[in-house]
């Protein structure tokens, strides 16, 4: 079954060779490494072993990082890379080759000086930001002022008198007014400005009445306003403000032309980082080594296949490295790798979103592949859409160097959009009724309840199936009683039960269902204590026919799935059709004809997708999967900005 | 009023009941969805499975509208001059899971937000938190053998 073989992997070395073994590791990238200390054997090595001391090592190496990580930042705010639409989804990272990369990494020092001058640029612009949101605010407060003729410097105290700029609202002016004539007539005042809300005013009155001119600037909610740095007029004011904000305004740009010039070192920067990060990995790898004065001791796994190959680059490349390869002990947690071949690897992608398979299954993948491919073409069922995403599927994978999951998602979508082609032959739907060709087998459309038999019929199929797989794996564990009695019995009673709907079978249905509810009642409840406990859980065991019914009846969403995609389609084409007068028309025909069907291509597929991955997971894996396992993380060179390319001569 | 319009009445009904009930029980595990990934995005995928979980049941009603459609001639051979009693009795065969659909829908969306919560902490049990929101479709199903059965049952 393919989940690969995994074998416990012992490496001694001399630590002179430990940074050339370790790089080679992260190259070869098919080893987990596991930490030492948590094996059973740490406690008896511990004495002869010296501590690691790359703890400031790693500490200066953190915080490089993180200094060329502030750089990028502060790059990628200014100045930020432009995505494509695809790129958003899959990260874009910049072509390097090695030569490249060796010559950029050797240009370390320069780092320092980078991060200087970032930090310069960042501290100026933010201060210039703050001096342009004061002088704005200052600008908003002095606003209402600007027909005010007198200096501000010149607001004080004399002798006898008081002056003050006050602001009131607008409707509480005229009582502000009469107020003043009665308490306080000896005054002047004058609106300065007024708005829709406020007042502003200029207002000077006799020190003997401060008092009654305070009370009745409370009782209008008048405010006193000050600008305690500001001498000239408003007027003057204003204009030497907006003279700073211009001024501003130019020195931004030239820090920002600064960055501008530092912008061609980004490459630099990413491919530094990367550098850094990998070095990182490699001190942090460390950690989990065991050493004596002279020599290192690694513990990982690796997968079967890779041990020969292991064995002989490393016999070429370090002379004092010995390597000890075991067998997984009963018990240890060891990792899973899955590895299916040709199109079944697609399908991977669907079972490691569920859940790893635990190290004592069978992988699913190959064995859910066939359905999920079948189930994806029915829900999608469009010959003109699976040509269109089988297509979109390539290109994808032409144009874009992806990994791992991205790789076998886009196989996954290219192998669905073959299917969708077949099924959407066999109910002639070419985007939707565009292209009105016959279908080979029939529409669903004009035979609904015929199609609802057939995903019933398909339901069936699988869920015998994965009852079928659980049977399989008790009898190869050896117990081939629970098979007979859980699955066996459960088969007769269900094929009765289906038999039961058709008259020619009906007898022989019947007797099959009741020898199956007899045996499930006798049966099912064999693990209980008391003879009564065991016929009475055997008896309410026969509930889980509504279980099998209800996985059943969830099939009825291909259907439902199917149809609405070619419902939608045709809701489209009519549309289009609608339009079709004239030159103008054609054109505006054929735009709306392919925004509409990209849009229901993207919306049904994911649909059919989701969907799809649903009915696997639960009426399927939910009959026999356990999941649960670790996944193989291996230590290797992962990258976030650079892409080196291929050895060159 | 035609029974024909009656029984149009009820496939509305199944489709757009169950088919509420599913936006909103969809919409709730986005919501939950959407906070998990804002501290984890790799369990984009896993979150999105739960969120398609509350789906079924606007299926089911789009399903038992079709069949509606089928056998009062919407789809096909042209619409039948039905009988009040008959489009009384087709309205009703819709009810079950018009009605189960919109309230089971709303309800298996709350447990499947609470799956998301679920696997935010433990990503490795995704399949318990899928079964605790797929126990809750159980009773939506028995509505649409319900729906289908009296469907089939109507002489039309």
């Amino acid at each position: 079954m393919p989940i690969v073989e995994m074998k416990k992997l012992f490496l001694f070395a001399h630590q002179q060779e430990r940074d050339m073994i370790l790089e080679f590791l992260r190259d070869f990238g098919a080893v987990e490494l596991v930490d030492l200390k948590e094996s059973s054997a740490w406690d008896r090595m511990k004495d002869l072993l010296e501590p690691e001391q790359s703890a400031e090592e790693l500490a200066r190496l953190e915080s490089e990082v993180g200094e060329v990580r502030y750089c990028l930042d502060f790059l990628q705010r200014l100045f930020p890379l432009q995505k494509s639409f695809v790129q958003q989804f899959t990260g874009a990272k910049i072509n390097l080759t090695p030569q490249e990369f060796a010559d950029y990494i050797s240009r370390g020092d320069q780092i320092k000086e980078l991060y200087g001058a970032c930090r310069q640029i960042d501290e100026k612009l933010t201060n210039l930001r703050n001096e342009e949101t004061r002088c704005h605010n200052m600008l908003q407060n002095l606003a209402p002022w600007a027909a005010f003729s007198m200096p501000l410097g010149e607001i004080k105290a004399t002798a006898r008198t008081e002056m003050l700029l006050i602001t009131v609202p607008v409707d509480a002016l005229s009582t502000l007014i009469n107020s003043l004539q009665e308490k306080a007539p000896d005054h002047y005042l004058d609106t300065v400005f007024s708005d829709k809300e406020s007042a502003y005013l200029f207002l000077i009155f006799l020190k003997d009445e401060a008092k009654q001119v305070q009370e009745i600037l409370k009782e209008v909610n008048g405010a006193e306003l000050s600008f305690p740095d500001i001498f000239e007029t408003p007027a003057e004011a204003i204009s030497s403000l907006q003279e700073k904000l211009v001024l501003i305004q130019q020195q931004k740009e030239e820090e920002i032309k600064k960055a501008q010039d530092l912008l061609k070192r980004r490459p630099l920067l990413m491919a530094y980082f990367d550098y850094l990060e990998g070095e990182r990995a490699k001190k942090e790898a460390v950690n989990n080594f065991a050493r004596t004065k002279s020599s290192f001791l690694l513990t990982g796994w690796i997968p079967a296949p890779k041990v020969s190959e292991l064995q002989k680059t490393l016999a070429e490349k370090a002379e004092t490295a010995l390597c000890v390869v075991a067998d997984p002990e009963p018990g240890e947690n060891v990792p899973v790798l899955l590895e299916n071949s040709g199109a079944a690897d697609a399908f991977e992608v669907v079972t490691r979103l569920y859940s790893t398979p635990n190290k004592h299954e069978l992988d699913p993948t190959p064995l859910m592949a066939p359905f999920f491919f079948v189930f994806f073409g029915i829900c999608l069922s469009d010959a003109g859409y699976g040509i269109v995403l089988s297509l979109l599927a390539l290109l994808i994978s032409r144009k874009l160097k992806l990994g791992g999951m991205g790789r076998q998602l886009i196989k996954l979508l290219f192998l669905g959009g073959i299917s969708s082609l077949i099924f959407g032959m066999l109910m002639g739907s070419w985007f939707g009724d565009l292209l009105k060709i016959k279908p080979l087998w029939f529409n669903p459309l004009d035979d609904p309840m015929r199609m609802l038999i057939v995903c019933f019929v398909l339901g069936f199929i699988q869920i015998f199936f994965g009852m079928g797989i659980n049977a399989y794996r008790s009898i190869k564990a050896g117990r081939v009683l629970d098979a007979l009695f859980d699955q066996g019995l459960w088969y007769i009673f269900l094929i009765g039960l289906v038999a039961l709907a058709f008259p020619q079978f009906a007898a022989a249905g019947k007797w099959l269902a009741v020898v199956g509810a007899a045996g499930l009642i006798l049966t099912q409840g064999r693990s209980q204590k008391g003879l009564f406990k065991k016929f009475f859980s055997g008896l309410v065991s026969l509930y889980n026919v509504t279980g099998y019914l209800s996985d059943v009846l969830s099939y009825s969403r291909l259907l439902a799935l199917g149809l609405a995609t070619g419902v939608i389609a045709s809701a489209i084409n009519t549309m289009g059709g609608l339009l079709a007068r004239g030159i103008v028309g054609m054109i505006v025909m054929i735009i709306v004809l392919m925004v509409g069907h990209f849009f229901n291509l993207i919306i049904s597929a994911l649909g059919s997708y989701v969907h799809t991955s649903r009915l696997q997971y639960i009426e399927f894996f939910g009959k026999f999967f356990e999941g649960g396992g670790r996944a193989f993380r291996p230590f290797s060179k992962t990258t976030k900005y650079v892409e080196i390319g291929e050895r060159e001569a | 009023m035609t029974g024909i319009v009656l029984a149009l009445l009820g496939a509305a009904l199944a489709v757009g009941l169950a088919g509420i009930g599913s936006a909103i029980g969809v919409g709730l595990v986005g919501q939950s969805a959407a906070g998990v990934v804002t501290e984890d995005p790799d369990k984009f995928g896993q979150t999105l499975l739960l969120q398609a979980l509350p789906g079924t049941q606007g299926i089911y009603g789009l399903l038992t509208g079709f069949i509606i459609m089928q056998r009062v001639g919407v789809i096909g051979a042209g619409l039948l001059d039905l009988s009040m009693q008959q489009g009384l009795s087709v309205f009703m065969a819709a009810l079950p899971i018009a009605i189960v659909g919109f309230i089971s829908a709303i309800y298996q969306g709350r447990a499947a937000a609470s799956g998301v919560g679920l696997i935010a902490k433990r990503p490795e049990e995704l399949g318990k938190a899928i079964i605790y929101a797929v126990m809750v479709e159980t009773y939506a199903v028995l509505a649409l053998l319900a729906s289908i059965m009296l469907l089939f049952g109507i002489a039309l």
